[in-house]
């Protein structure tokens, strides 16, 4: 698996920007090239720390351990650099950026995405973005909407989805994607994962989620246990399975301990 | 030049070699005498009104005994530019080539027309486009009746002095039932260092007519504090629509104040839009006053500050009758050590039942050292009204930034996009053609020097 890897963490240790207490305790994780990987955890075991160190956030500071993707250290790049090189975050809490519509958003994020001496045909984009939001069941007007002014939970899933369809990421990390969504919302946005992911095999995703019915509807060849900023068991879909029946208290008490 | 001694209790006045009794008197030359009356009226309101200091309220934070320089001030000299848009500067032609599309075109040098044209399908109808000075000969009557009826010496110590140099100005009139489909669009030159430029403006829209204007100033840098001066006054008739919008794209070192009001009639509509991205100090006197039922006015700001600028936006929303609504958005991104300050009240009197009045400043932050002061305010008389003011003073936010950079946005992307993101509520309220684009044109310039 280490030619195919695309990620891989090592003893990450990381923290909130200001202060000094660590959220990740040396974390270890190594994902392949067209795997899905599920990682579960309760409330505070630094899931979405690890989602937000991935993607760049500035609040946040790795101070122990080495991120590789495709090769590359990732937490050498900002947030741009990390995009153009293919990590993709679905944000768990979807930013409101009134005022600006999707359409115009994709157009610059696509842009940025090419090389410095390519020029976005405009109606190229149009295009695509229309194949896309029709792929993913969404009305075109969607795409004159500002971004997540006045969204439902729901349609603000729906608009991570579509980014990530319209950026083709190498690896998307989707961080509580299920959380706020009613059954129906989360299998349309599931449907778009599992689309994506057939339409490029090599494509791989990480899963961050507190609640094993996500993985009813997008099905992860990987599951971990994350817990007080570890891995702390790694295994197969059972994993999730045996969660739903004994929960986390089983772990925490082992790290507690 | 007049030759004349200035005591020191007249230089605290502002009696300047420029500014005396005797450039009032020369400017009266071949007026009419109501209007020289009305002059030396004016200049004798402004001999005996205090210079305003910070500590009144309305100028507290605008502090013109630091800010404007009345006593290095001169009146401009009197060229009459050139004709011809081939010789005219880059800049001056370039604006006018993206305001073409107009039912009519003013163009000013310097305070002189050297362009002016109208729609002659509208110009049968009666409809009026004139510098002031042309129609205080070919109109006499239209003028006398509006000129000063909305701006008044009284209303000021700058309205006064106003009144009383004014040198240029435009007016337009639209007679009743008539409506204009583009905008008039008037386009000013200012290019003489040290030079104090008063104009006027006078719109009257006639019952039931409609018309839109856009004023727009741009000209060099200028390293000595020049003055532009301007009282704009507008009138519209029973069930009018009129809209007015003016961009302030002047360069450094100008001094820019407007005075303007709003007078609306039964059903009438009043549109305001004042857009400030260029000058050093860009001072606005706004007030609407609603005197009929069923009139309305929406009132929209949008400025941009960076460097030194200094933004000071008064307003007043004033509600006679019964029925009137009037909606106030102003938003500025501050950035670099600019400043600014609104200031805004709404006042309903008792027999103003049924009133909307609304009133919103939001303002964006873009570096530590800019600041922003907002002082909504509310005066209301009358008990059945709705009635809500609110502002904001923020900084660019950081998830906002974060979540556009995680989708490959750089950080100066990222901060275009939520600034004009920001901003662009407000000229979306008022889309005449062409404003949007060249607005949103201007603050990338500006934004393109964010360091």
């Amino acid at each position: 698996m280490t030619d195919a890897s695309i990620l891989r963490i090592e003893g990450l240790e990381a923290k909130v920007a200001d202060e000094d207490l660590s959220i990740l305790k040396g974390l270890t994780l190594d994902i392949g090239k067209g795997e899905i990987h599920a990682i579960m955890g309760p409330n505070g075991s630094g899931k979405s720390t690890l989602a937000k160190v991935l993607a760049g956030h500035p609040g946040y500071e790795a101070t122990m351990g080495s991120v590789e993707f495709r090769g590359a250290d990732l937490l050498d790049l900002e947030a741009d650099e990390r995009s153009q090189a293919g990590v993709f975050l679905a944000f768990q809490y979807p930013v409101e950026i009134p005022g600006v519509s999707i359409a115009n958003f994709l157009r610059t994020a696509v842009q940025a995405h090419l090389p410095e001496d390519e020029e976005l045909d405009v109606f190229d984009f149009t295009d695509i973005l229309m194949e896309r939001m029709e792929m993913l069941e969404m009305d075109v007007a969607f795409a004159e909407r500002h971004v997540n002014d006045g969204f439902s939970g729901g349609e603000k899933k729906r608009n991570e989805i579509l980014q990530m369809a319209m950026l083709k990421p190498k690896l998307a990390v989707m961080d509580e994607t299920d959380s706020g969504l009613d059954i129906d919302a989360l299998k349309i946005v599931a449907s778009g994962v599992n689309k994506l992911s057939e339409e490029d095999p090599e494509m791989s995703v990480l899963l961050i989620t507190h609640y094993q019915r996500l993985l009813d509807y997008i099905k992860p060849d990987f599951v971990h246990v994350m817990v007080d900023g570890r891995i702390v068991k790694s295994g197969g879909p059972e994993v999730a399975l045996e969660l739903e029946a004994g929960g986390y208290s089983e772990f925490e008490t082992a790290s507690a301990s | 030049m007049v030759d004349m001694v200035i005591t020191e209790s007249q230089a605290t006045q502002g009696v300047t070699e420029a500014f005396n009794a005797a450039s009032v008197e020369l400017l009266t030359k071949g007026e009419p005498a109501w209007l020289r009356e009305g002059r030396e009226q004016a200049w004798s309101v402004y001999e005996q009104t205090p210079m305003p200091n910070t500590r009144l309220e309305e100028w507290r934070y605008t502090d013109l005994t630091r800010l404007l320089q009345l006593a290095s001030l001169r009146l401009p000299e009197v060229e009459v530019g050139p004709g011809s848009a081939s010789t005219w500067p880059d800049r001056l032609r370039e604006t006018t080539e993206q305001n073409r599309e107009a039912a009519g075109h003013i163009v000013l040098i310097d305070g002189h027309v050297v362009h002016a044209d109208i729609d002659p399908v509208l110009a049968e109808q009666g409809v009026i486009l004139d510098s002031l000075h042309d129609a205080l000969t070919l109109h006499p009557e239209l003028v006398k009746e509006h000129l000063g009826s909305a701006v008044s010496a009284d209303d000021g110590k700058l309205e006064a002095l106003n009144m009383a140099m004014w040198a240029d100005g435009i007016f337009v009139y639209v007679p009743s039932a008539v409506r204009l489909d583009l905008p008039i669009r008037v386009t000013r030159w200012i290019s003489q260092a040290g030079a104090a430029y008063f104009s006027r403006v006078l719109i009257v829209a006639e019952a039931q007519s409609q018309v839109s204007y856009v004023d727009e100033v741009v000209s060099d840098d200028f390293d000595t504090q020049t003055l532009k001066s301007s009282a704009v006054e507008l009138v519209a008739g029973a069930g009018a629509v009129l809209q007015y919008v003016t961009v302030q794209r002047a360069g450094s070192g100008v001094f820019v104040h407007s005075a303007q009001r709003t007078l609306a009639e039964r059903d009438a509509r009043i549109d305001t839009l004042n857009v400030g991205l260029g000058g050093s100090v860009h001072r606005v006197d706004l007030n609407a006053k609603l005197l009929g039922p069923g009139a309305n006015s929406e009132m929209l700001g949008l400025y941009f500050g960076d460097g030194n600028q200094h933004f000071d936006f008064n307003t007043s929303q004033d509600h006679t009758e019964p029925n009137t609504g009037s909606d106030l958005l102003y938003k500025g991104a501050l950035d670099g050590a600019s400043r600014a300050v609104f200031r805004g009240i709404i006042r309903v009197l008792p027999g103003a039942q049924r009133t909307d009045a609304y009133q919103t400043n939001r303002n964006l932050l873009l570096s530590s050292g800019a600041r922003a002061d907002s002082l909504p305010n509310l005066e209301i008389e009358a008990d059945d009204v709705k009635c809500s003011h609110g502002a904001t003073v923020g900084e660019l936010d950081t998830e906002a930034k974060f979540y556009l950079m995680s989708r490959g946005l750089d950080k100066v992307q990222a901060e275009r996009l939520v600034v004009l993101g920001f901003l662009g509520e407000v000229l979306s309220r008022l889309p005449l053609g062409g404003v949007i684009e060249k607005v949103t044109g201007a603050i990338e310039e500006k934004l393109s020097q964010h360091g």
